[in-house]
């Protein structure tokens, strides 16, 4: 069946189309306009509509062990629990699999990644996925505090060897990239260490964050992997060590491929009588300096929220601030993590200057195709406060009416009232959708081209930007109209996008040896079959780079 | 081969799925339970849950529920047994169940000795049991014992917690010289972990159990390995918090998912005070039998050994997960989900199939429900 969306703003900036047009749909991907005067078999009257692909969020805590364990800690802010309050960010995104990809869904948002996977935690996070309906789904699978890796880098092992192990992980678990979570961090603290820097070394391995990172990034970078290692940085957080620990990975990229999540949370020095200040200046002309790196925000919005992480270091610190009083780290192996409840206040100086260091961040790093937008969800903020965010990014005076509500003491310390920036549509559709697309490798979406998954959002213009993204007036998920103003009308279920690099044989014999010697676990416990998700077709591979 | 029954006569699966439709349709408040299935048979039994307005249960999250409701009233360390048998050097058992219910745990920490920390490997593993009842372990291991009745052991664990905190404490049950021993034991570790059922201390026990591992950690590496003795009800409770936002114990009734720890529990709905006036029964799992024997008896049941045919009004006998076909399944020395084989492919229906056939006689298919 051809379909036409007929005379819609076409938003498309990986095609350099930005003006009235139409899109023409068939089987499921976009498809130039017939030629042969085939008329459509059904279209869509997109007349003063903006019409964009589907957008795709690069780093959204969805799925997976960490994720559960936040909806278990806080029954309190579901909507359905008899004791929970009334309207906040968290009741208002919902909890399950079923809202999650609903939600997105009607924000006109098909491609969504789970940033965090444990390699020990694949299946579930897989089955988690498989029920978030509508949309598409990926995966990025944390390494850097594995005994194994860290053993390696000691011992001198290849770079084939450490790309093998890699290579192995990713196709186990069934992920589209690797990331890194504090090297080494987790593993110190469970040696006792509170304080982990980028120059730190592991006790017990002596390979440093340094060593971890820059492996990592050789073998991400050697079996082709098309998205960049994705770094969660040491100090996340702490004010003063954070800059300085993100500046030294930034420098550590050496020319080569880096992403670096939610880089707000590191824009934090340490002036004023407070000892908390933006760096969000600095950190922005670095990342525009620097050619190399690519970075996602984790926008801070005010209200309630939790903190879901495999950064254990990290979360344990954080428990004295949980909002609730209440958290739960995990002692896993490698990683670990931590789930600690967050509320931010829009009338406490720290949270309001948190803010304010997103937005300084998202508006003066200057190419939209290397910052991506994100809250980190749930970290800053639920991912349904996403149109509140276009509208601070599109609109200077949405902008100054929330700096207005703000402790003055924080708006001194911050450059965003001088800031004059407004995003527009095509910037946003290159952040939201061109770029992410071309920074995970995943070349049939973010664009309008023919041949492009049709995936495509369609949204109703107006003053009100957050009204507009928040509700989009018409989705397709490949190709099937699947919400109609604002709401969704045909559920369907999407696909994980994985890679399946082909590790050599010997290093799967080697992990059935030592997953079974040193963990009493079998290796292919750790692998996601299938057969198991329980879905049809639950799987897209996308390829690796010669 | 026979594989439904009505009243406890042999029937056709279609008649059988007809009959129990129309139970569903006549029913004010289902109840689906036992819950002993993988996890395309709990996916299957919350959609038919949802459809059909009922509340769902595991037989047994009676032994989960004091770990959850302590970790989320309070919050936990928790940790994964595999990472626990590298790095653990002090380990201390709490509780006379620990030893029965957690052998398999204890087995594999009994058996290797830490070998990540720098500190862990200096001392080897020791084992400190606080109990009334000896805990059998591996005869060459390094274990003391503390006796304490099962009744006295969160009062002791407070007074650690007390001492620990600089405060004063008094003889108590177990003796001061005691309270010093627990709290050197644990001071002292490179890395302890705390073995215990949370069943045995409910809610309240537990929260102290989980409140002293906090409390170690503002100086010292601690985590918990609580042990369950049916880990599927952790694998359904997990299942149904991603589904349904809330860990079992949740009613469809109204629509959307709503949760009570006490009014949806096994226990109470199939008491006399339960609302259930049709019970669900899912029993499908290879391995040990029902959860949920000795209550009320069910109207539908959906097992792999049913007791009988005039086990229910009706009967269907389905395939075991993990024996009779693949399944996903909950694996406690994992902490996490792992896909088994089935090595007697039986062919008969599993529960996922029965479950939703069973839902498309109510109109509509249990995934659409989702």
């Amino acid at each position: 069946m051809l379909t036409r969306l007929k005379d819609g703003h076409v938003v498309d900036p990986a095609n350099g189309r930005d003006g009235e047009g139409d899109v023409f749909v068939e089987d499921g991907v976009v498809v130039d306009p017939p030629g042969d005067g085939r008329t459509a078999d059904e279209t869509i009257d997109c007349r003063g509509l903006v019409v964009m692909a589907g957008a795709i969020d690069i780093h959204s805590h969805i799925a997976g062990g960490h994720v559960n364990t936040a909806r278990l800690l806080l029954p309190e802010w579901h909507r359905a629990f008899s004791a929970r309050p009334g309207e906040t960010a968290l009741s208002k995104v919902g909890w399950t699999t079923e809202e999650t990809g609903l939600r997105y869904a009607e924000m006109g948002f098909t491609t969504v990644v789970e940033p965090a996977m444990a390699p020990s935690s694949a299946l579930h996070a897989h089955l988690e996925l498989a029920d978030t309906p509508i949309i598409d789904k990926a995966t990025l699978v944390v390494l850097g505090n594995d005994d194994l890796l860290m053993s390696m880098i000691r011992d001198g092992e290849s770079d084939a060897a450490i790309a093998d192990y890699v290579s192995w992980t990713v196709a186990s678990s069934r992920a589209l990239g690797v990331k890194c979570i504090n090297a080494g961090g987790s593993a110190a603290f469970k040696e006792n260490v509170r304080k982990f820097d980028f120059d730190d070394v592991v006790p017990d391995y002596g390979v440093s964050s340094r060593q971890i990172v820059k492996t990592l990034q050789k073998a991400v970078k050697a079996l082709g992997i098309p998205h960049p290692l994705h770094v969660h940085c040491n100090n996340l957080g702490v004010p003063g060590a954070s800059s300085d620990s993100i500046a030294a990975t930034i420098r550590a990229a050496e020319g080569d491929p880096m992403h670096l999540a939610h880089i707000q949370f590191y824009g934090y020095g340490t002036d004023g009588k407070r000892r908390f200040s933006s760096q969000g200046r600095d950190l922005a002309e670095l990342v525009n300096s620097t050619p190399e790196i690519t970075v996602d925000i984790g926008q801070v919005m005010f209200g309630q929220t939790v903190t879901i992480s495999s950064d254990e270091l990290r979360q344990f610190a954080g428990r004295g601030q949980a909002s609730p009083k209440k958290s739960i780290i995990f002692d896993h192996e490698a990683n670990g993590g931590g789930v600690v409840p967050m509320d931010y206040r829009q009338k406490s100086y720290y949270n309001a200057l948190q803010w304010a260091i997103g937005l300084e961040l998202f508006l003066l790093i200057e190419d939209p195709s290397r910052v991506f937008f994100t809250t980190d969800h749930p970290n800053g903020a639920p991912f349904t406060s996403y149109p509140d965010i276009f509208a601070l990014l599109m609109d200077r005076n949405v902008r100054a009416k929330w700096l207005d509500a703000l402790p003055k003491a924080a708006v001194r310390m911050t450059s965003l009232p001088e800031i004059e920036r407004e995003y527009t549509l095509a910037e946003i559709a290159t952040m939201t959708r061109a770029a992410p697309a071309r920074l995970l490798g995943t070349v049939d979406r973010g664009h309008l081209g023919a041949g492009a998954v049709a995936d495509i959002s369609v949204y109703r213009p107006g003053e009100d930007k957050a009204a507009m993204f928040a509700r989009a007036a018409y989705v397709l998920k490949d190709g099937d109209v699947v919400v109609k103003d604002g709401t969704v009308v045909k559920r369907r279920f999407g696909r994980a996008l994985t890679l399946r690099p082909e590790p050599d044989k010997a290093m799967k014999t080697r992990l059935d040896r030592y997953f079974d010697d040193r963990y009493g676990l079998k290796s292919r416990w750790f692998e996601v079959p299938e057969g198991a998700i329980g879905r049809e077709d639950p799987f897209q591979v996308v390829p690796c780079r010669a | 081969m026979e594989i439904a029954w009505i009243d406890g006569k042999p029937a056709t699966r279609d008649e059988a799925l007809r009959v129990a439709g129309d139970l569903f349709a006549k029913a004010r408040q289902p109840f689906i339970c036992g819950l002993r299935t993988d996890v395309s048979g709990l996916r299957a039994a919350l959609a038919l849950a949802r459809q059909a307005g009922a509340i769902v249960d595991h037989g047994a999250s009676s032994s989960i529920y004091g770990l959850i409701s302590a970790a989320r009233d309070a919050g936990a360390f928790l940790a994964a047994p595999a990472e626990m048998r590298r790095r653990a050097d002090r380990v201390l058992i709490v509780g006379d169940d620990a030893g029965r219910v957690g052998a398999d745990v204890l087995k594999l920490l009994a058996e290797t000795k830490p070998d990540l920390g720098v500190e862990t490997r200096k001392s080897g593993r020791r084992f400190l049991a606080l109990s009334r009842q000896a805990v059998a372990i591996d005869p060459g291991s390094d274990i003391s014992h503390l006796d304490c009745a099962s009744k006295d052991v969160v009062d002791v664990l407070g007074m650690v917690r007390a001492k620990l905190a600089g405060r004063r404490v008094a003889e108590g049950p177990v003796g001061a010289g005691a309270v010093e021993t627990l709290a050197a034991f644990l001071g002292e570790a490179g890395f302890a972990a705390i073995v215990f059922s949370p069943a045995e201390f409910g809610e309240i026990g537990t929260e102290m159990i989980l409140g002293l591992a906090g409390d170690l950690n503002d100086m010292a590496r601690v985590s918990t390995l609580p042990v369950v003795e049916w880990p599927d009800a952790m694998g359904a409770a997990l299942v149904a918090t991603w589904t349904s936002g809330f860990p079992l114990r949740v009613s469809f009734g109204r629509g959307a998912a709503e949760h009570d720890a006490q009014l949806y529990s096994t226990e109470r709905q199939l008491s006399d005070e339960g609302e259930a006036d049709l019970v669900v029964l899912v029993d499908a799992l290879a391995g040990e039998t029902s959860a949920v024997s000795g209550f009320a008896r069910p109207t539908i049941v959906i097992a792999d050994d049913p007791a009988g045919p005039s086990a229910a009004k009706v009967v269907f006998k389905v395939a075991a997960a993990g024996r009779d076909h693949d399944g996903v399944l909950y694996e406690p020395r994992f902490g996490s989900f792992v896909g088994v084989t089935g090595k007697n492919q039986s062919g008969l229906p599993t529960a996922a199939e029965t479950l939703d056939a069973l839902a498309g006689t109510l109109g509509g298919t249990a995934a659409e429900a989702a």
